[in-house]
């Protein structure tokens, strides 16, 4: 069992190293943020220096996320389209045990980016003499937390359906999509049309902002952290609390991905 | 060993969601330790009975069994299986050595080094073990397929047309490695369209039909003689060719031919009188091809006047046989 994980996982990271679109996508990400934080080097103000450091985390941190997002959705729809699993399924080894490499696979090389950014952040912060605040680690540790979510959450859609599908799907039909709605149908009931068309409407806005995924489950309670960069001794807790949607969230997606493997014909 | 029990294979395809009904109550039983070959036309079903018997398929209706289990994908059952696709869709990003090692440990016992070497140098792809599967040749790719088949003591193996994109020299070497596995007591079981390589290697074949078994039986029992006919090869210094002699095949010097058996003394007598140098007369063997054809299509087969042609260099027996090839097409 751990041979096969382990065969698994090193193949999968070799997927990584040679997949030339990620790499691509990484490259042209990192000389967009290496320009957007020049001007920072020429400021003098302490305040326009922390301004620059927060600008520049939240853009690496945000990159992160649709980066993690590929490295789902990349390693499935690969395997799937290059139909080379059969060659993995018609040995002892099980669609289970190489789901759970390939997603341990993508949290791995998650994993390294956040700890490369969190720690050009705290470069950052000593060489432009900036307190290294706790917000870097919270909202580093917050956005890995939230990375899990979204290579489960594409992985499973690739799963199901064709890649490009699967990211307009994550792009624009996503719980905060139908935040939105509900707020607008809440409103308009509010001030007094209440037709049961509305109503339905709005019943079902408020159930598929329930049933998506939440990219930030903590979103509202943790907003403050991230323009201050300063962790207020209680809001610790919300990482553990962000990490235990986000288990259930993969479980979910995990069996679900599973069920679809299995029933696909891979030959 | 494998036990198909009325198999039934129905699946959608297309923006019109066709049915396809590949196979349609396909029954057979692989014995332990043979050589099973299956044969048949392009879309008769054999590679839908192979993905039924990995698993990669589930049948619709009907029993399939390896090894007295129902195949699933991943299962413990294929410990001892190994399979050779069709197509290289292997992992391309991986370079030769790795996918050899990355196959080889999905079957999660520790390879050595040496064991990865001498499999990649017996394949004649150390030189390559280096280049990355997306760059190789499809030759290359299928040996690397080749090389996850060896590496492993296999119970079972399982071929889908093995020897496509293959060179001449690493066929003939594959078939030595496959008579040698399978007399180590492994069971085979092969699909190819190459009727010749069926005939060198198998012992058994099953032959499939609209996704349907015709005919499953010893491979010598298919290769009967024809007991009404003899074939006859001869040198003659151009001596005059008798009226009964059939099927004329030449090849410079040496005539190759079939004659009706009640003719045979009159035949002997005309070798005798010309003095011809005899090479062969024995009674005419059916080959697995004649089989095929007599089976599948219903008759014999056709004398193949393109190959005469081919042979002969005879230029109205090409137009002959290009006219015969169209009259076909149109029909």
């Amino acid at each position: 069992m751990a041979e096969l994980l382990r065969a698994n996982v090193i193949a999968h990271f070799a997927y990584y190293r040679r997949s030339r679109l990620l790499i691509a996508f990484l490259l042209v990400f990192l000389l967009l943020t290496g320009l957007s934080s020049l001007p920072a080097l020429f400021m003098n103000s302490g305040v326009q220096t922390f301004n620059s450091l927060q600008q520049i985390f939240s853009v690496l941190n945000t990159f992160l996320l649709f980066f993690s997002g590929g490295l789902g959705l990349f390693i499935m729809s690969s395997h799937l389209r290059g139909r080379n699993l059969k060659m993995v399924f018609t040995k002892p080894c099980s669609p289970a045990l190489w789901l759970a490499s390939a997603f341990l696979a993508a949290v791995a090389v998650s994993l390294l980016l956040n700890c490369i950014v969190l720690v050009s952040a705290v470069i950052l912060s000593l060489s432009w003499h900036l307190p290294v605040r706790a917000g870097l680690l919270f909202i580093s540790v917050d956005t890995f937390v939230a990375s899990v979510g979204i290579i489960a959450y594409l992985m499973l859609l690739t799963t199901l359906t064709h890649p490009a599908i699967a990211v307009t799907i994550a792009l624009i039909f996503n719980a905060e999509l139908f935040y939105g709605g509900y707020g607008w149908t809440q409103a308009v009931i509010r001030s007094g049309n209440s037709s049961w068309g509305l109503r339905l409407l709005d019943r079902f806005f408020h159930y598929l902002y329930y049933i998506l995924p939440i990219v930030y489950a903590f979103e509202r309670k943790t907003e403050k952290i991230y323009t201050s960069l300063r962790v207020l001794h209680g809001e610790w807790k919300y990482l553990i609390y962000s990490l235990g949607y986000v288990v259930v969230l993969v479980v979910f997606c995990y069996c679900l991905a599973l069920l679809a493997l299995q029933r696909r014909k891979h030959i | 060993m494998i036990v198909a029990e009325n198999v039934h294979v129905r699946f959608r395809r297309g923006i019109l969601r066709k049915q396809i009904h590949a196979l349609n109550g396909l029954s057979l039983e692989v014995r332990e330790r043979d050589f099973f070959a299956l044969v048949g036309q392009n879309g008769a079903g054999k590679s839908t009975a192979m993905y039924c018997f990995l698993g990669l398929m589930k049948p619709t209706s009907g029993k399939v069994q390896v090894m007295g289990r129902t195949p699933d994908l991943g299962s413990p059952l294929y410990g001892g299986v190994a399979y050779l696709p069709e197509e290289p869709h292997y992992h391309l990003y991986l370079t030769v050595e790795e996918a050899t090692r990355y196959y080889a440990a999905l079957y999660g016992k520790r390879i050595s080094d040496k064991t990865i070497n001498d499999t990649l140098e017996r394949l004649g792809l150390a030189r390559f073990k280096s280049l990355r599967l997306a760059k190789c040749s499809k030759g290359m790719k299928q040996k690397v397929g080749i090389a996850q088949c060896l590496i492993h003591e296999t119970r079972l193996l399982f071929l889908d047309e093995p020897t496509r994109g293959l060179d001449p020299l690493v066929i003939r070497e594959f078939r030595e490695w496959l008579q040698a596995i399978h007399q180590r007591g492994a069971t085979i079981v092969m699909n190819s369209h190459v009727l010749s390589e069926i005939e060198m290697l198998a012992n058994r074949v099953a032959i499939i039909e609209r996704g349907k078994v015709v005919v499953q039986d010893e491979l010598k029992n298919l290769l009967t003689l024809d007991r009404g006919q003899y074939s006859v090869a001869y040198e003659g210094d151009g001596a005059a060719q008798p009226e009964y002699l059939g099927a004329v095949e030449r090849q410079g010097a040496l005539v190759k031919g079939t004659i009706p058996k009640e003719r045979l003394y009159d035949f002997m007598e005309f070798a005798r009188g010309s003095r011809l140098l005899m090479h062969e007369c024995s009674l005419k063997k059916t080959s697995l091809e004649e089989s095929f054809f007599k089976i599948v299509k219903g008759s014999e087969t056709p004398a193949p006047a393109a190959l005469l042609a081919g042979q002969n260099g005879d230029q109205s027996a090409q137009e002959a046989a290009k006219t015969e090839a169209e009259v076909n097409l149109e029909e």
